[in-house]
């Protein structure tokens, strides 16, 4: 959409990069890159959590307690969660939907990242136990979050780099809710 | 018409539309990333191109009415998908998209102007 205009600045050190440096739009685009194909992984996730039985999210689930990872959370999904399942299945229906629609626009992404990471943390804790799962499947997705977090990841070909222009003038002339929005960006 | 950098965002966000039907390729994988069937398979390319024809017109409430009717076909998606209507033919990742794009086109076509300072 737009590359960013208030990253920061690789150079502001005072040295200047190298030809063999990345320049700031080849550094946006790979970021860009990493923000678009996390939004894949949650838009392609939520097609297999069909309503209204949830019966594929329903056994994933149940891992937390079959084998469990943490025994609070065991208990948690066991005593809460899975007696009220469908309002939960359509929570992470809903939630993941958002991950990738948020995660793709570039739109609050720094809040999404968060997000992202704690969802991650919940499937971690639910399947990591599981026979024939890759633990590191889910670090890597926790680090995915992370990465897009710390490099504020909308800024660059995203609509947040795109707004903040916007945003910043309004928290100027004292615009909450534009505050709010800079700094989940 | 002048165009802007929101004009711009519009038309890359109607193109990433129109470009969705590479989905269609993929819908007899296990990894079908997006649902993409069906009356999507005119959706996509459809609302796209009127975000595209509103970005490159400058014309705002184009690129609004591209959102809203993104917007609409996600909504109606969610409700059916997992039932036996199911009249766009996908699932939650068709939703999930539908929406992206609709609350993308949403944003570019209301935001203000603003004075660009880098």
């Amino acid at each position: 959409m737009t590359n960013a205009t208030d990253t920061a600045d690789p150079t502001a050190s005072g040295s200047a990069p190298s030809s063999t440096e990345q320049s700031p739009v080849t550094s946006g685009a790979l970021i860009a890159l990493l923000r678009l194909g996390i939004a894949m992984l949650w838009i392609e996730n939520v097609g297999w959590k069909a309503p209204p039985n949830f019966s594929s999210l329903r056994s994933f689930t149940q891992d937390a307690v079959d084998h469990p990872v943490l025994a609070p959370y065991a208990w948690l999904v066991e005593h809460v969660i899975l007696p009220n399942f469908t309002f939960f299945a359509w929570g992470v229906l809903l939630v993941e939907s958002a991950l990738g629609v948020f995660l793709l626009l570039g739109l609050a992404t720094r809040f999404w990242a968060v997000v992202g990471i704690t969802q991650s943390l919940a499937i971690t804790l639910s399947v990591l136990n599981a026979p024939h799962e890759w633990e590191w499947s889910y670090y890597l997705m926790i680090l995915a979050h992370v990465a897009i977090l710390c490099t504020a990841a909308g800024r660059s070909f995203g609509l947040d780099g795109l707004l903040r222009p916007r945003w910043r003038e309004s928290a100027e002339v004292g615009g909450k809710a534009s505050r709010l929005l800079l700094r989940v960006s | 018409m002048t165009r802007d950098r929101f004009d711009r965002a519009a038309i890359v966000l109607g193109g990433g539309a129109v470009l969705s039907l590479v989905f269609a390729l993929t819908t007899s994988s296990n990894n079908n990333f997006v649902k993409v069937q069906g009356v999507a398979l005119l959706i996509f390319p459809l609302f796209g191109l009127v975000a595209v024809l509103g970005g490159l017109t400058g014309r705002r409430p184009v690129v609004l009415a591209s959102g809203v009717l993104f917007v609409l076909s996600g909504v109606l998606q969610l409700v059916q998908f997992g039932h036996s209507i199911n009249w766009i033919g996908g699932n939650g990742s068709t939703f999930a998209l539908l929406l992206a794009f609709g609350i993308g086109l949403l944003v570019v076509a209301t935001a203000k102007p603003t004075k660009v300072r880098t």
